[in-house]
């Protein structure tokens, strides 16, 4: 008897190993194949819009004012799902075939989309007050066929965000080049701004991690700044650009200066880092962040409105242009729902919806509006925001949206990073496989020229 | 004296059901129990996961309508230089966290062993890392290691005269900072199955080994390792799959950074399925991380089955 269930013992063993074995490896595959479906009992309601944006609790509380807002004035109801891991559940859903029928999402993906097949054409014209959105934001949503695929919702831009107080009483200007940055960083590193008598401050805070991109998102400014592109359009295609002349003194400047310069300029652990681990700014040991306007918020509750400055981005040798992105509206491919999407999106442009994304307790999720018979700095009472949209209008300048620019960004952030990490690399080998594997890219899309 | 061990004698070959019992009822019934399970495992793990097989052959483009590419992911896959870096980083993670793990909870079973009150509140204490989410272990390890005398191990450090270390940001040390961690996770796990081994170990062989005044090392040489053999079994294959599977430790503690000197093979395909949106290209390393696993565990098992034989 002992025996008998010892034995048993082993083969269930053996078999909750083999199980075990199978659950794990079948991990990444099923996140992959099995599709959560809409799981809406009103999915196959044409009067109900099933609407995802990649929002954190607090943004959704926005999004369901503004959503309340359209039910209330169309009588068309929404079935609202913020959504985090907006790109791996989206994946789920595109293995079942069954899209959400609007998305709002990165204005860098639709190029990602499009060429996976996610996405409806969209023509301006259907959509009502088309005509007060600028040429600007309509351009950035022209996909590779040269048709829309997207309608601009929230558009910004980088500005330098800086510890107002602590420049002051060290007696600095406001930085304009990226030289009075660096001597300003090395002022806020070095000369105890916080005045506690200890050397706890950092200069710079740099999301420099190559996870999901960031130091490319990050870096991109600089490299704009510096006369740099990734890629170039060239006549109906596109080529590598990072192994110019630019790009190696650019990165050279970013690598000595920044990551590999004295200590302090940037924070500890910078190569790490992600924007949510980046804290450093408003823990309040960091003096400067260049990074988008979604943060005032998250700056004003942490730091205070008169401890920091919104600055327009310092200049690099070839102009101040930062990175412009932003949200688009999308419709999901083959939802038969034409109408109800384009009043949705039609609401969501128009100066009411805009408003009301813009204002309110919770996080905004329109930055600058894209309606253009709106002024940021107006509609919220602070002028802070002008500079964001000095910027965006007049001194910004986006990634190329209509290829797929997902592996783009990832292989130049892990380029990029690897560069950063070793103090002794040749930046000129480095670019130049940099700019082999953008080409392998182009050339996997049927870009490259 | 002498302590006299009874040693077992040679095992028969199990012969646990005779062909007329796996027709009967008694065969039927555990399989009804099992159904449910059975049923579920086939729905949200066996059907995706072929799902995840057959999509490794295609260029996935649910929309477009796929694209058979045959074996170019796996080719794809197994030349690309970062995804050879990361399964040699995965077998470096793998093989040092599974051992440092067990080595680390059989000393904390060996020292924990015991029935007394104070031991189970010291046992749960050290147990808690298990039952903690590991993103939340990835953030608190992020602290614990910052690399100014602000981290809690580099002030350790500074009390000792010696200079912060950059333990995540350096692509020497990043890899065995993570390990670290894995270990420290670990260990309780291994530490609960080896203590239940432990508490199958006749006691009257310790008393022997007392009077007959062995040394300690002998004692666990030839009464304690041989009686947990099967708990270390156990403890061996759970490592191998954990091992090898190993992904959010790294995803929150460093991304795979930096410089890609801690990506491992799960970090790998998730940033081919999820960042560079390529599903074929991840479910391939996915079904290729599959066929090494079920490798490992056989293996495992077969040394394990040799040694209880023997």
């Amino acid at each position: 008897m002992r025996d008998r269930r010892r034995c048993i013992d082993v083969r269930l063993r053996r078999g909750h190993c083999l199980a075990a074995a199978l659950a794990v490896s079948g991990l990444l595959s099923g996140t992959a194949a099995c599709g959560s479906g809409s799981g809406s009992a009103r999915a196959g309601d044409p009067n109900t819009l099933e609407v995802w944006t990649r929002s954190d609790p607090d943004s959704a509380q926005t999004y369901k004012r503004v959503f309340a807002a359209f039910t209330e004035k169309t009588g068309i109801k929404i079935d609202y799902q913020p959504v985090m891991n907006f790109d791996q559940q989206l994946q789920s859903r595109a293995s079942t075939k069954d899209l959400p029928d609007v998305m709002i999402n990165d204005t860098a993906l639709m190029g990602s989309y499009q060429a996976q097949g996610l996405l409806k054409p969209i023509d301006p014209a259907s959509i009502a007050g088309h005509d007060e959105i600028t040429a600007k934001s309509w351009s950035s949503t022209v996909g590779r066929d040269g048709r829309h695929y997207g309608i601009p919702y929230s558009r910004q831009a980088m500005t330098l965000f800086v510890r107002k107080d602590w420049r002051q009483k060290l007696g600095l200007p406001q930085p304009k080049t990226w030289q009075d940055t660096l001597a300003l960083a090395k002022a806020f590193a070095t000369r105890d701004p916080d005045g506690d008598g200890r050397k706890n401050t950092y200069g710079m805070v740099v999301p420099g991690s190559a996870q999901n991109g960031y130091v490319a998102w990050w870096g991109a400014s600089w490299l704009w700044q510096g006369g740099v592109r990734i890629i170039e359009k060239d006549g109906s295609g596109y080529r590598p650009a990072m192994d110019s002349a630019a790009a190696l003194r650019t990165v050279t400047w970013m690598k000595d200066n920044l990551f590999c310069g004295d200590n302090g300029v940037i924070q500890p652990s910078a190569l790490t880092s992600v924007t949510a681990n980046t804290t450093n700014f408003q823990d309040g040991n960091a003096g400067m962040y260049l990074t988008g306007p979604y943060n005032i918020s998250t700056f004003d509750k942490a730091l205070g409105k008169d401890k920091y400055e919104v600055l327009p981005a310092p200049a690099g040798p070839a102009g101040n242009d930062v990175l412009a992105d932003g949200e688009d509206i999308y419709f999901g491919a083959r939802t038969g729902k034409a109408k109800q999407e384009q009043a949705l999106a039609a609401f969501l442009i128009s100066p009411e919806g805009q408003t009301l994304a813009m204002t309110g307790d919770h996080q905004p999720v329109v930055r600058i509006p894209v309606n253009s018979t709106l002024d940021a700095a107006r509609v919220r009472g602070d002028a802070r925001w002008s500079v964001v949209q000095k910027a965006y209008e007049d001194a910004s300048l986006q990634f190329p949206n209509a290829p797929d620019w997902a592996p783009i960004k990832q292989d130049t952030a892990d380029s990029l990073n690897a560069l950063f990490t070793y103090c002794g690399s040749d930046v000129k080998a480095g670019l130049k496989e940099l700019n082999d594997t953008l080409a392998g890219d182009l050339k996997d899309q049927d870009l490259l020229k | 004296m002498t302590a006299t061990v009874t040693t077992p004698g040679p095992r028969r070959a199990p012969r646990l059901l005779s062909k007329k019992a796996v027709l009967g009822k008694k065969a039927v019934l555990p399989w009804l129990f099992l159904a449910p399970g059975l049923l579920l495992a086939l729905v949200f793990k066996f059907l995706p996961m072929g799902k995840g097989v057959w999509l490794s052959f295609f260029d996935v483009r649910p929309f477009l309508g796929d694209k058979w590419v045959g074996l170019d992911n796996y080719t794809r896959v197994l030349t690309d230089h970062r995804f050879q870096d990361a399964i040699g980083h995965t077998l470096v993670l793998g093989i040092g966290m599974s051992l440092g793990g067990i080595v680390a909870g059989f000393v904390l079973a060996l020292l924990l062993e015991g029935q007394a009150r104070s031991l189970k509140i010291i046992r749960t204490a050290v147990f808690l890392p298990v039952v903690t989410a590991t993103a939340v272990v990835g953030e608190m390890w992020r602290l614990m290691y910052y690399p100014t005398s602000d981290g809690l191990i580099n002030s350790g450090l500074g009390l000792l005269g010696m200079g912060p270390v950059p333990y995540l940001d350096n692509p020497e040390t990043a890899l065995w900072a993570t390990m670290a961690m894995g270990i420290w996770m670990l260990a309780p796990y291994n530490m609960v199955i080896i203590l239940a081994g432990l508490a199958g170990v006749d006691r009257s062989l310790y008393e022997a080994a007392a009077m007959d005044g062995v040394s300690l090392w002998q004692r666990l040489r030839h009464i304690t390792l041989p009686a947990i053999r099967p708990a270390l079994g156990i403890v061996l294959t759970l490592a191998a799959i954990r091992g090898l599977r190993v992904f959010t430790e790294v995803y929150v503690l460093t991304g795979g950074g930096p410089a890609g000197s801690t990506d491992v093979w799960m970090t790998r395909a998730y940033t081919l399925g999820f960042s560079r949106n390529d599903i074929g290209g991840a479910s391939a390393a996915s079904v290729l991380l599959l066929c090494v696993t079920l490798l490992f565990t056989v293996t495992v098992n077969y040394f394990r089955k040799r040694g209880d034989v023997r």
